[in-house]
């Protein structure tokens, strides 16, 4: 504990402040942390519990280690396996995709000489600012028009369309610090644009790369509005509309089997996230900063 | 607009490099070696986020204004001027959508941000407080999809919150959690809460730790402590960060529908939809594409307008953001 809260400390108890206040923060902490693991436990046990000995109530301690058969009951026959496979593709394809896009505007409005750098800015960016809703009919129409509804490479383009402006906005802030000396220096030795984007904004920026890559990996693995407006067969369907399939037969397939469809589809981004923390968190918390 | 088109620092930094180097913003940097091909060499780099942002965002966006004005069945519309959006005032649904969004918005402030605001300080420099932060944080790693699962396995009828309720002698504060409104809604966004608190402590956490000591150790010898240091000394120096926290979570509020969507569909009788939901069960349920457009653009006008709060301060370098 560090010096300046020691001599808080003191003066609080010099204050005489009453003890009770000073036991209430790690009580307050201890009972939050309490609540917030209490569901997550509920959800593992649960999902432990063999289907066809769920009692109908939730097991509030271990019945079994049933969790490879659910998971095989949720993945087999409720499709999440195709639709898991299906969101892997997207999510990662999707993901690299948006951040090269997103990359290269950022280089044009940044470094190279685009006339109003603010109007093309806010052109791209105003891509997050709006609910996904006020895209959706038309959306629809369009492709069902194009032949697209329905189809991977369909829900491929939406999720780039989708991803490439808040990675842009994070990828344009990483590159407004590159000093522009470097940009000049490499122009009078002679290198064309290609090369300076390739060999030194995009080795610079590798950790605001990665960032971004790992941001729209976990939104797009995370859909679900789009996935059930813009598909409908299980083997293009992403993995959250499956789950929600797979949930709406709550009935016939119990509890464990839907709580175990709802662990392994979490095991992507939490790994991201418990690998890769500060990354993972570094995107949603660049707009604080 | 030309204006609007230099960044407001530029100047700052031309000053700078002026001592140096014949007069240079960044963006004008690349500009002597017209050799490259001028000031259109740039809209090659630039195309491929336009393409995909242009045909399948502000394509969408615009066409959906358009059609807000259009009665539309998804085989045949008609202009009918501006009859959705009054047919909006005296719609009881949507009435009740609007207050649920609001319930929405009034319980993610209540609820995520000030709880958020409490954890950050009551972990901040604390034993173990790390630790904490980081269990409570879990949550928001897991999709909502997920995390709607799970909540629907702890409020049905017979779920996990009945049975704890059941089990300590409460049998008559157990109910039908989300078959009533309005317990239906605030269900929900205690659900939210779960998922969204843990974001809002680390990103309360992050200002607590950009505090300089400085400023603690003065008023510390100014004798504040406890109330009156959290009142006038580490509340306003988190005022940045509050802006951002509260933009953030009014938006995402606004925005949510995983959560309602798996957990009630909106329902029973459509007594928990938000904004969000009523849109979509009018355009993609019952075919009311017009309709559905101008709840859409409502939406949109409520989510904009209360995200320029934050906006402006994310953007402290474009022209725009300071006038």
């Amino acid at each position: 504990m560090s010096h300046v809260t020691n001599r808080a400390m003191t003066r609080v108890k010099k204050r005489a402040m009453s003890r009770s206040a000073r036991a209430a923060r790690p009580l307050f902490v201890a009972g939050c942390v309490a609540l917030w693991l209490v569901p997550l436990y509920l959800l593992v046990v649960n999902a432990l519990t063999p289907a066809t000995e769920y009692a109908g109530e939730p097991d509030w301690t271990v019945q079994g280690f049933a969790l490879a058969d659910n998971i095989e009951t949720a993945w087999e026959k409720a499709g999440i396996g195709d639709s898991f496979e299906a969101s892997l593709l997207y999510a990662v394809v999707c993901g690299l995709v948006a951040v090269l896009v997103a990359a290269m505007a950022a280089f044009a409005v940044v470094v190279l000489p685009i006339p109003r750098p603010a109007f093309w800015f806010w052109l791209i960016y105003s891509g997050t600012l709006f609910p996904l809703q006020i895209f959706l009919a038309p959306l629809f129409g369009l492709y069902a028009d194009a032949n697209l509804y329905d189809t991977r490479l369909g829900l491929m383009l939406v999720y780039v369309a989708w991803a490439v402006p808040f990675a842009f906005f994070l990828i344009r802030n990483q590159m407004t610090t590159v000093p522009p000396e470097l940009t000049e220096a490499a122009l009078i030795d002679g290198a064309s644009f290609a090369r300076i984007f390739w060999r030194i904004h995009l080795p610079l920026m590798r950790a605001g790369l990665g960032a971004a890559f790992i941001f729209q990996f976990t939104a797009v693995w995370n859909d679900l509005l789009l996935g059930i407006t813009l598909s409908r067969s299980g083997d293009v369907q992403p993995v959250m509309a499956a789950l929600t399939t797979l949930k709406a037969s709550y009935v016939s397939s119990g509890p464990p089997v839907i709580l175990a469809g709802a662990l392994v589809v979490s095991v992507p981004t939490l790994v991201l996230f418990l690998v890769f923390r500060g990354l993972f968190l570094r995107g949603i918390t660049a707009s604080a900063r | 607009m030309t204006e609007i088109a230099t960044p407001a620092p530029a100047p700052v930094k031309a000053r700078r490099v002026r001592r140096r180097v014949p007069i240079r913003t960044p963006h004008q940097a690349a500009r002597p070696s017209a050799r490259l091909g001028g000031p259109l060499a740039a809209l090659p780099w630039a195309l491929p986020a336009f393409a995909f942002v242009g045909v399948l965002l502000v394509y969408p966006f615009c066409r959906s204004v358009y059609g807000s004005f259009f009665e539309d069945n998804g085989f045949n519309s008609s202009f009918t001027g501006i009859d959705n959006y009054t047919r909006l005032a005296d719609d009881p649904i949507f009435g009740r959508s609007l207050l649920n969004t609001l319930m929405w918005v009034a319980g993610t402030l209540l609820l995520p941000v000030l709880l958020g605001l409490l954890i950050a300080v009551a972990t901040h420099r604390m034993r173990f407080g790390g630790a904490a932060r980081m269990v409570l944080v879990l949550p928001f790693a897991i999709s909502p999809a997920a995390t709607a699962v799970l909540w629907n396995f702890m409020l049905t009828s017979d779920g996990a919150v009945n049975q704890v309720l059941r089990g300590v002698g409460l049998d008559t504060w157990a109910r039908a959690w989300l078959l009533e409104w309005p317990q239906n809604t605030l269900s929900l966004i205690v659900a939210g809460t779960w998922q969204a608190t843990g974001l809002n402590v680390v990103l309360f956490a992050i200002g607590l730790r950009a505090i300089p000591r400085d400023t603690v150790e003065a008023a510390e010898l100014d004798g504040a402590t406890g109330w009156r240091m959290f009142r006038y000394i580490t509340l306003p120096q988190l005022r940045a960060v509050t802006v951002v926290v509260v933009g953030m979570a009014v938006v995402n509020s606004l925005k949510a529908f995983d959560m309602i969507w798996i957990l009630t569909q909106g329902g029973p009788s459509r007594s928990s939809e938000t904004l969000a939901l009523t849109m979509y069960r009018e355009t993609f349920r019952l075919f009311h594409v017009g309709y559905g457009s101008a709840i859409a653009l409502v939406l949109s006008v409520i989510v904009v307008a209360s995200s320029w709060l934050y906006l402006r301060r994310q953007m402290p370098d474009t022209g725009w953001a300071k006038s």
